[in-house]
């Protein structure tokens, strides 16, 4: 199973903020460690959402806001992508990463659709176009 | 320059509510689009938050919290890797995209931390380097 890994910014990643170098060297193992066991599949780092953009569909047309938005404790600061057995697997490497020095920070941990259970969801959609293609 | 798309989550991406035909349709040809482009990266959907959990850090603790989460419109129901030219060629892009639920939604876009961008450190970049290069081996497997 594919699980993606959100962490929420921490109070401070509107704005880009210098994190402490023993974090750095932390989570720099913790990384390895996942590599390692073959569970990172992927990972990023945003840009503060200071700079970032969102748009929305307003009356027919998309609608464009700049950052920064107000509601910080529900940012995303990254993510990683990782390969694990089961959300419980994925927990217990949760609880093994690092904590920033400063502030309270969340993670969340979201399962990712993999291509079986998206065409499962779509099933009566597809099967309808499959018997018309087969009719 | 890379952006993450983040399309937010609906009352109905968080019901498990299936896209209907057309919009599936529509989704598939913008997607062959941007692939045509060579901005799309990579892209991935979300099972809804009720299935999902939040590790909570304040000082040394960790706190698990089952879903469903409440603020629904701060959820993120999956997401998209571009690369492209600029902000403004990202924010086209998404002017282009079908509306992704039959309700109203919002789609976020940030830009991705490239590693020259966080440090100069050569032995630091190496290692991001191998780092990227394993979990890219991790995702062929």
């Amino acid at each position: 199973m594919r699980f993606m890994i959100i962490v929420k910014s921490s109070g401070n990643c509107q704005t880009a903020a210098e994190p402490d170098g023993k974090f750095v060297a932390e989570m720099r193992k913790f990384n390895d460690e996942l590599a390692a066991a073959g569970v990172l599949l992927a990972l990023e780092g945003l840009h503060p959402g200071a700079q970032g953009a969102r748009i929305r569909p307003a009356a027919g047309k998309w609608k464009v806001s700049d950052g920064p938005f107000a509601e910080t404790k529900e940012m995303i600061g990254g993510y990683w992508l990782w390969q694990v057995n089961s959300q419980d697997e994925a927990i217990e490497w949760v609880k093994r990463c690092p904590i920033p020095a400063h502030g309270e920070t969340e993670i969340e941990v979201r399962e990712v659709l993999d291509a079986e259970q998206f065409a499962a969801q779509l099933a009566p959609a597809f099967s309808r176009r499959t018997q018309r293609a087969a009719a | 320059m890379r952006f993450m798309v983040i399309v937010k989550a609906t009352r109905d991406s968080e019901a498990g509510m299936p896209p209907d035909e057309k919009l599936l349709k529509d989704m598939m040809a913008f997607n062959e689009e941007l692939v045509k482009a060579g901005v799309m990266l990579a892209g991935e959907g979300l099972h809804p938050s009720s299935k999902g959990a939040r590790v909570k850090f304040s000082g040394q603790s960790r706190t698990v919290v089952d879903g469903p989460f409440a603020e629904t419109k701060e959820l993120i129901a999956g997401y998209w890797m571009w690369q492209v030219k600029s902000r403004e060629e990202a924010i086209e892009w998404v002017k282009r995209c079908p509306n992704p639920f039959a309700i109203d939604s919002e789609i976020e876009i940030r830009q991705v931390f490239e590693s020259p961008e966080l440090t100069d450190n050569a032995d630091i970049l190496r290692k991001e380097a191998e780092l990227r290069q394993k979990s890219e081996q991790n995702a062929r497997r």
